[in-house]
């Protein structure tokens, strides 16, 4: 440990504590808040079972406005990963591609949730929009990231033959790059589930929309039922996702046999 | 003077004049300050394999990238074909097509098949619908299979290329580049890190084309052994300067010009080398 770590460190630790003053964040109130969990899990057992079912359903219903947004968000993603990505481009044309999904990307997805909800009203509609142009942001920067880092040469040699741009994207470009993009892909997905989760707090459908109401009539237990189906739901998708990555996609980005059943 | 040439497949190119590549004082860098390249004289004759001999970082694959356009040189003047090579170039690029390039790392796509990293030399033949839907035409796939078998892949053609060895990549390589019907062939190291046997087979099998497409082969080799073996003539390139220009045939030497070095520094350079 050198005079000048120990300083970064101080200072660090100085910022810690000041900042936490500001914000009013002390750690007493965390520990004598404890106890309120146990009141909430009284609560829950205390919940009838019936609520279960629309539980799962209302989780149903964020899977499949997750599902349509991904799939939509990278549909219009991908062109415009291409257009962004450098080695592809000329300045003229990623650059503003680049500044316009930069853009894009400084809204959280709560924020869009917000945007549409005010043009097409509350409901599921108004999730589906925000998690799309969520999506778009935010993959479109990982997508042209996977395809500058491809391997140059296979462009060289094809290229060389005098192939069109879209004839090296089609056949070049997504080949070289598609276990990686798969796996972004997936990514997003899993993602997307969970953004998808909270959409409700703002009224644009979705699990989130029963919370946030359980929540504002003081009906904890039914909140936190509805909470453990989303952490399960979570849970289980992460593991499934996580299972494909392996199977399908690790393997083949080292350059092993992929088994094809 | 022209003369009709003819080759076993009546699609490549017929009419040709003997000399197929001209460089004239060629200058080419890839900063302000060091050049690759220094004034390079050469001519290739068509028909004929040249190879380029030199040490890593002699320049020789800078060579290579001048003659299909790749890079632009800083000065001088290269000719293919009476053609100035420069993919900006809208005369080059309609015969961009009928010059094949292998680099050193052979430039496959390595997660799709043997047969589809063939058919990638038909591209400029489809038409937009085809290239779209990715649907070869019939005569076209008949062709690779052709091809496949004619550089000893057959039964591989549905292998993924990370699952073959180094010496069938280099094939797929091979079929990949005649799959365009080319007239010219560059080939760079294309069989360095290979070993003794293999590299024979493949270079074997590049002589055996050439010679029934009457291809002119460029290629660029760090061995000179292998160089002297195989080629018509070849070129020695040190610290981007042709030092050297061997004619061959068989297994005389029967023309010898010495550029800029003398031959006793050329013999004391190639002296160290082990495989000598």
């Amino acid at each position: 440990m050198t005079p000048k770590n120990n300083i970064i460190i101080g200072i660090i630790v100085a910022l810690l504590v000041i900042a936490s003053y500001n914000v009013d964040a002390n750690p007493i109130d965390f520990v004598e808040g404890l106890p309120n969990l146990v009141i909430i899990l009284e609560e829950i057992v205390a919940v009838e079972p019936k609520y279960i079912p629309t539980a799962l359903w209302a989780m149903f219903e964020t899977i499949q406005m997750a599902f349509i947004g991904t799939v939509v968000g990278i549909a219009i993603a991908l062109p415009l990963s291409m257009l962004a990505a450098r080695n592809l481009n000329s300045k003229f044309v990623y650059a503003p591609i680049r500044a316009l999904l930069a853009a894009i990307r400084t809204f959280p997805s709560i924020l869009w949730a917000l945007l549409f909800v005010i043009m097409v009203g509350t409901g599921t509609f108004a999730g589906v929009l925000a998690i799309i142009m969520y999506t778009i942001g935010f993959i479109t920067k990982l997508q042209y990231e996977a395809i500058e880092t491809i391997d140059s040469d296979p462009m060289d040699a094809v290229g060389s033959i005098g192939v069109s741009k879209i004839q090296l994207i089609s056949y070049v470009v997504i080949p070289e790059s598609a276990s990686h993009l798969l796996s972004q892909m997936l990514y997003m997905f899993d993602y997307n589930i969970r953004q998808t989760s909270i959409l409700g707090l703002v009224g644009a459908g979705g699990i989130g929309f029963y919370i946030i109401n359980y929540i504002k009539f003081f009906e904890y237990g039914k909140a936190a039922i509805f909470m453990l189906v989303v952490l399960i739901t979570v849970l289980i998708i992460d593991w499934v996702s996580v299972k494909i990555r392996d199977k399908y996609i690790i393997k083949s980005q080292h350059g092993m046999d992929v088994p094809t059943k | 003077m022209k003369q009709i040439q003819m080759t076993t497949n009546p699609s490549f190119s017929l009419i040709s004049t003997k000399k197929v590549i001209q460089m004239s004082d060629v200058w080419s860098s890839y900063d302000s300050k060091n050049f690759a390249l220094e004034g390079i004289n050469l001519s290739i004759d068509r028909g004929t394999i040249y190879s380029i001999v030199g040490q890593s970082g002699s320049g020789k694959s800078t060579l290579l990238k001048l003659m299909n356009g790749m890079m632009v040189p800083g000065k001088g003047i290269i000719k293919i074909d009476y053609v100035t090579p420069d993919m900006n170039n809208k005369k080059f690029k309609t015969m961009m097509h009928t010059i094949g390039y292998i680099p050193q790392s052979l430039g496959l796509i390595k997660n799709i098949t043997v047969l589809d990293n063939i058919l990638i030399g038909a591209l400029p033949r489809l038409n937009k619908i085809q290239s779209l839907l990715k649907k070869f035409p019939e005569n076209e796939v008949k062709e690779a299979k052709r091809i496949l078998q004619l550089v000893g892949l057959t039964g591989k053609e549905n292998r993924k290329v990370y699952m073959i060895s180094g010496g069938e990549k280099r094939r797929v390589a091979i079929a990949r580049a005649l799959m365009q019907k080319p007239t010219i062939l560059l080939a760079d190291e294309i069989v360095s890190e290979l070993d003794h046997v293999t590299a024979h087979e493949i270079m074997d099998l590049i002589i055996d084309v050439q010679k029934r497409t009457n291809l002119t082969a460029i290629m660029v080799h760090h061995d000179m052994q292998l160089a002297l073996e195989y080629a018509n003539r070849v070129a020695v390139i040190k610290d981007g300067k042709k030092i050297l220009e061997i004619g061959v045939e068989g297994d005389n030497i029967v023309d010898f010009q010495t550029g800029d070095m003398t031959t006793e520094e050329i013999m004391e350079m190639y002296s160290d080398d082990p495989k000598k």
